[in-house]
């Protein structure tokens, strides 16, 4: 039987890729993402391309929709063997003091609250496993900061601490607990935001001289995933093609 | 396999976590050129790499003398015509409070771990660059982030060797080279046998979250990762294998 990975925000950028390099890997992918239609479209692609896949709607601030998406999935396959928490987004770029309470919320909730509740809710089922790999998501931004993007800062700081914290936790239980930083990755959702050229300039410091793709993002992902990885805990990923050497 | 025809030279091949990349790397179709002191283990490790089915050579060398690590570059060119991957693992360990330790020692600990990792980076990275690809990894330590006692040498030198990845990194990125260096946890090996009781030792081991004696052969996994294609986009890290024991 294919293990069992369960990927948010699945729907496209970095977690579809992850999605078809999973599938690729031979995991079967459930595919979850707060606009069901991008997911159903993911999880098509990656059937069509000879995997297993299947789609979900999730808003991963919501305590009650997360517990029935995954009692739902531990019905029909039995089990959870990766979570990935992928779902999250800056959303806004302006001053700190120019930043309401609800946007300031909306953007921790979805990264950093989001994580939270998924793994609160996964972890319980990798325990009775006793085996299980869960990858969060940070950025480079998480690391040095972001004129900007004070939210989205301190929430991906606050991944790639709790991510250390969890590892110790579910470590006795035998589950990995890892952080996956990507550095500048050209998703269609960012790249709409600036003209390519605007991107380049803004990158070209970038010790490998270019941004990622999305699916140079998800080998990391995958190899967190796999047997190869097996004594890896608490660490942090940094994909980022030199720009942050922590 | 995800290394079929590359070639990598992997100094210190010849025991340990080095002799266990060889073996990783040739059984995932690399060429394995193993570069040691130690010529007659290295021999016997280059054996051990063919009989999966791959090519390998054995070069006796010593990584802190330059004209020596000169000699591996062109006995590796003259027999493969390239150069792909570089695992730097040679190096040498020694315990002793900070006042006690010799000149000889400081300097002969710093040369091979540091200077080795100078002089085996001079010397292959001209044909990377020509070829416009190539990985470098390093094996730095778990120690060169919490230190310890009585090893202040060998913790330096590791340190050292994060910092030069770094700048390395930042150096030869444009040419299509990423440079990372692998931050082992202690792990059974005969080197840490130097100085502990062997039941000190296992108690030592086995003393992290995950409560796993890591093996020479746990580190193969992260390095065949870093030396393929699917690391392209990482350059200037530290990948800890460390069954958590910390966490960066």
């Amino acid at each position: 039987m294919s293990p069992v990975a369960l990927i948010t925000g699945g729907g496209g950028g970095i977690g579809r890729a992850v999605a078809h390099r999973m599938a690729v890997g031979g995991i079967a992918v459930v595919v979850a993402d707060y606009d069901h239609g991008a997911a159903e479209q993911v999880s098509d692609e990656v059937k069509s391309a000879g995997g297993k896949a299947e789609a979900l709607a999730i808003d991963v601030t919501v305590a009650r929709e997360i517990k029935a998406v995954v009692t739902d999935v531990v019905k029909r396959y039995g089990r959870i063997d990766v979570l990935a928490n992928i779902a999250g987004g800056s959303f806004y770029t302006k001053r700190l003091e120019e930043f309401t309470w609800s946007e300031w919320k909306e953007v921790i909730d979805i990264n950093l609250k989001g994580t939270f509740l998924m793994c609160r809710e996964v972890a319980p089922i990798m325990q009775k496993q006793k085996s299980g790999r869960i990858i969060n998501t940070a950025s480079n931004y998480g690391v040095t900061g972001s004129e900007l993007r004070t939210p989205y800062a301190a929430s991906k700081a606050g991944i790639i601490t709790f991510t250390k914290t969890l590892a110790q936790e579910l470590a006795p239980d035998g589950i990995l607990v890892n952080t996956v930083a990507p550095g500048p990755t050209d998703t269609p959702r960012v790249m709409g935001k600036e003209s390519p050229e605007a991107r380049r300039q803004r990158w070209s410091d970038i010790p490998l001289g270019r941004t990622a793709t999305a699916e140079e993002i998800a080998e990391a992902f995958y190899f967190l995933s796999t047997p190869e990885s097996a004594w890896i805990t608490g660490q942090t990923f940094h994909v980022n093609g030199g720009v942050v050497m922590p | 396999m995800k290394l079929q025809g590359k070639v990598a030279i992997v100094t210190g091949g010849a025991q340990g976590i080095g002799r266990a990349i060889a073996l990783g790397l040739g059984r995932e179709g690399a060429k394995v050129v193993i570069a040691d002191v130690q010529s007659d283990k290295a021999k016997s490790v280059a054996a051990e790499v063919q009989a999966l089915g791959t090519e390998a050579l054995a070069v006796e060398t010593n990584v802190a003398n330059e004209s020596s690590v000169k000699q591996l570059a062109s006995e590796t060119f003259s027999r493969f015509g390239r150069a792909d991957i570089l695992i730097n693992d040679a190096g040498i360990y020694l315990k002793a409070p900070v006042v006690e330790i010799t000149e000889e020692n400081w300097d002969r600990t710093i040369n091979v771990n540091l200077g080795g990792n100078f002089f085996c980076c001079r010397a292959f990275i001209p044909s990377m660059r020509k070829q416009k690809s190539g990985r470098i990894i390093s094996v730095a330590s778990g120690i060169a982030h919490y230190g310890a006692k009585e090893f202040a040498p060998y913790a330096a030198s590791k340190a050292a060797i994060i910092g030069f990845v770094k700048s390395l990194a930042r150096e030869v990125g444009h040419d299509g080279i990423t440079v990372n260096a692998l931050c082992p946890g202690a792990a059974n090996t005969a080197m840490p046998r130097t100085h502990r009781s062997e039941e000190e030792l296992m108690q030592r081991l086995r003393s992290n979250p995950l409560g796993h004696v890591l093996e020479p052969e746990d580190f193969v996994g992260p390095v065949v990762f870093l030396a393929s294609g699917a690391a392209r986009y990482i350059t200037g890290q530290s990948i800890n294998v460390n069954c958590g024991s910390y966490m960066m």
